[in-house]
């Protein structure tokens, strides 16, 4: 299984940005954040006193459609149970996150959104952290297919997930909270509690009993570990830049 | 709306009285939850602001065949929500499909001899006959949903406005399931042409000039070779008229029994005048045969803390919290409510959306099963869902075949 790859603080004019490239199902998304900045036609917004959480989604190739309206309700409706929207300096004001998908496979009209949506996921991730937004916890998302023969599989490429019997993305907080399930295709109960166990281990290792800080760094060395790949990716950022501090200890 | 349970919520006092329905609008969070959590002393049952227990969905009714220029439309009510859905059909011309002759010739090739054998039914459908019917529908695009909100159906849409974020990101939840559930067969939309066997003369002088790499792949196996002309491409628009709450139940609801009530004329190729004629004869014309009856749910997770949101919340690990839950009997904590009206929709975060079908067996086949907003609905309550809707399948089955 080849990891994704990815890196922070690309881009120098956005608060934060995030490139995250999946190669198993080919997907190269770019992220940038802007947070807080005033939105002036917000002012009476529905909820005063949190921030407003704006996602878009610029396919590759095309114009953004309808399937990326859809797209992006779902990130929202995810990220604003993360970011900490009442934090100082939030409130009223808008958190705007903007997806590229730079590089793989282009979505068709009516085509599932499903293979594009944990690298969209983990990108926006990467990016609020990047630009230092307040956030709850931090996730991890899967993608698995059941083929029709019944095996299920990781990450399939576009070509397999059109071939899936069933598609399924789930993200976990890094608490173990199940945070969002999208299932399409034709599967029954007893299939998804098989999937979401293997998404758990992909997500968080095989042993989720871990409640304390020293288990989760135990845990460490299982490399597979996707908020593992979050965690490590962060703290190089880190590394880099504070190196000048490093070095003068 | 008058329930006197309104007035045993805790932020009352007893001196100021407000009516009922103006502490709904000034305090929507603990009105409802008033009524789901009445104190125990009371002896009342927990139930919503709206009168229906936490797992029961509104009144439901269709009427299929309510717009007489369509080729088959239906009104779905539930509750105050209602769609309505016309299906036009058009025909499509592969003449017009620029990809036509390149990836047609080796599909129609094996559709012509499936074609030849018996109808395919529910039983022999095979791998192929999917892939196929993707190839067509999905790469050609004969499904066109649309789904409008700008008809003044709630405040907050302004009539005449361009579609709004929820009116695309609806209208594309009811293409992808169309094309994930293969609702409907390509077989049915696809217009044949069936030259006059007039003896192998004719038939090769009419076959060297329309269908030369079929014939050069076939060889001389056959008598009667059909082949595509024109496919029906079904043009399906779902207005909203009335919106308060749950819209995705209703417009899935209105697009499933138009097209059961879709009626395509019988159309053929003609070859003097080299077009498609359609019959006007009504009882020529045939009902789409669609695969199965997929039948949306969706619920919202109302929590009992209107708190949680205002502070910085420390968000207890999962295991912690089954251990917690475990331990103490405490007040319930969050109900899942089955299909949220309006009111009930502004107050929660986290929704679920299923769509189930049921098998021969009775055994329920899940299609579709969506969560996302929060993080307290999991494996248990996702079961408990999936049975709720499955209960849902029979009661939308019993309406939809009524209509």
């Amino acid at each position: 299984m080849v990891e994704p790859t990815a890196s922070l603080s690309t881009l120098n004019r956005a608060d934060g940005s995030a490139s995250y490239k999946c190669p198993a199902t080919g997907y190269d998304v770019l992220g940038s954040v802007n947070a807080p900045i005033e939105l002036p036609a917000r002012r009476d917004a529905l909820k005063p006193e949190d921030a407003t959480i704006e996602v878009f989604v610029k396919p590759g190739n095309t114009t953004a459609g309808v399937g990326e309206r859809y797209v992006e309700g779902i990130l929202r409706s995810v990220l604003t149970e993360v970011v900490l929207g009442r934090e100082r300096g939030y409130p009223r004001r808008g958190v705007v996150i903007t997806l590229a998908i730079v590089g793989g496979g282009s979505v068709e009209r009516g085509d599932s959104y499903l293979t594009v949506l944990p690298a969209l996921l983990h990108t926006s991730l990467l990016a609020l952290l990047s630009a230092s937004v307040p956030l709850a916890m931090t996730f991890s998302s899967a993608l698995l297919g059941v083929t029709k023969s019944g095996d299920i599989v990781r990450d399939p490429s576009a070509a397999d997930a059109k071939a899936a019997s069933s598609l399924h993305v789930l993200a976990f907080s890094s608490k173990g909270h199940l945070l969002l399930n999208e299932s399409e295709g034709c599967f029954d109960f007893d299939t998804w509690e098989l999937i979401r166990e293997r998404a758990v281990s992909i997500c968080r290792g095989a042993a989720v009993s871990g409640t304390g800080e020293d288990v989760a760094m135990g845990e460490r060395s299982n490399d597979a570990r996707l908020d593992g790949f979050v965690r490590e990716t962060v703290e190089d950022r880190l590394h880099v830049d504070y190196a000048w501090k490093i070095e003068s200890n | 709306m008058a329930t006197p349970a309104a007035n045993a919520a805790p932020s009352v006092s007893p001196s100021l009285s407000l009516p009922p329905s103006q502490f709904a609008r000034l305090q929507p969070h603990a009105y409802l939850l008033a009524h789901l959590s009445p104190p125990p002393a009371s002896n009342q049952p927990s139930i919503r602001a709206n009168g229906r227990a936490p797992s029961q969905f509104r009144v439901t009714s269709a009427n299929a065949g309510s717009l007489t220029h369509t080729n088959g439309s239906a009104v779905v009510r539930i509750g105050d929500t209602t769609a309505v859905c016309g299906v036009r059909a058009e025909i499509l011309h592969t003449d017009d499909i620029a990809s036509w002759s390149v990836s047609s010739s080796s599909t129609s090739n094996s559709n012509k001899r499936r074609r030849l054998g018996e109808k395919t039914t529910d039983e022999d459908e095979g791998q192929d006959e999917n892939e196929e019917d993707r190839a067509h529908i999905e790469d050609l695009n004969l499904l066109v949903p649309n789904l409008s909100l700008s008809t003044g159906c709630a405040p907050g849409f302004t009539p005449g406005a361009p579609p709004s974020a929820l009116a695309q990101s609806l209208s594309h939840q009811i293409l992808s399931l169309l094309h994930s559930t293969r609702l409907i067969r390509a077989d049915d939309l696809r217009i044949w042409y069936q030259p006059p066997n007039l003896g192998s003369e004719a038939l090769e002088r009419h076959n060297e000039s329309q269908q030369m790499e079929i014939d050069a792949g076939q060889g001389s196996e056959e008598s009667d070779p059909q082949e595509i002309k024109a496919f029906w491409v079904l043009y399906i628009d779902v207005m909203i008229i009335s919106l308060a709450g749950n819209p995705f139940d209703a417009a899935w609801a209105a697009v499933l029994a138009a097209l059961r009530d879709t009626k395509l004329p019988k159309a053929w190729w003609d070859i003097d005048n080299e077009t498609i004629i359609c019959s006007d004869d009504i009882s020529e014309a045939s009902r789409l045969s669609l695969r199965g009856l997929p039948v949306a749910s969706s619920f919202c997770v109302f929590e009992a803390d209107a708190a949680a949101g205002w502070r910085a919340v420390v968000i207890p690990d999962v295991n912690d919290q089954k251990a917690q839950n475990q331990r103490k009997k405490g007040p319930q904590q969050k109900w899942i409510l089955a299909d949220p009206d309006g009111y009930e929709e502004g107050l929660s975060q986290e929704r679920a959306t299923l769509v189930v079908d049921k098998a021969k067996n009775g055994k329920n086949v899940i299609l579709k099963m969506e969560k996302h907003g929060g993080w307290s609905v999991d494996t248990e309550d996702l079961r408990q869902l999936v049975e709720i809707s499955g209960q849902r399948w029979d009661e939308m089955k019993r309406i939809l075949d009524q209509c």
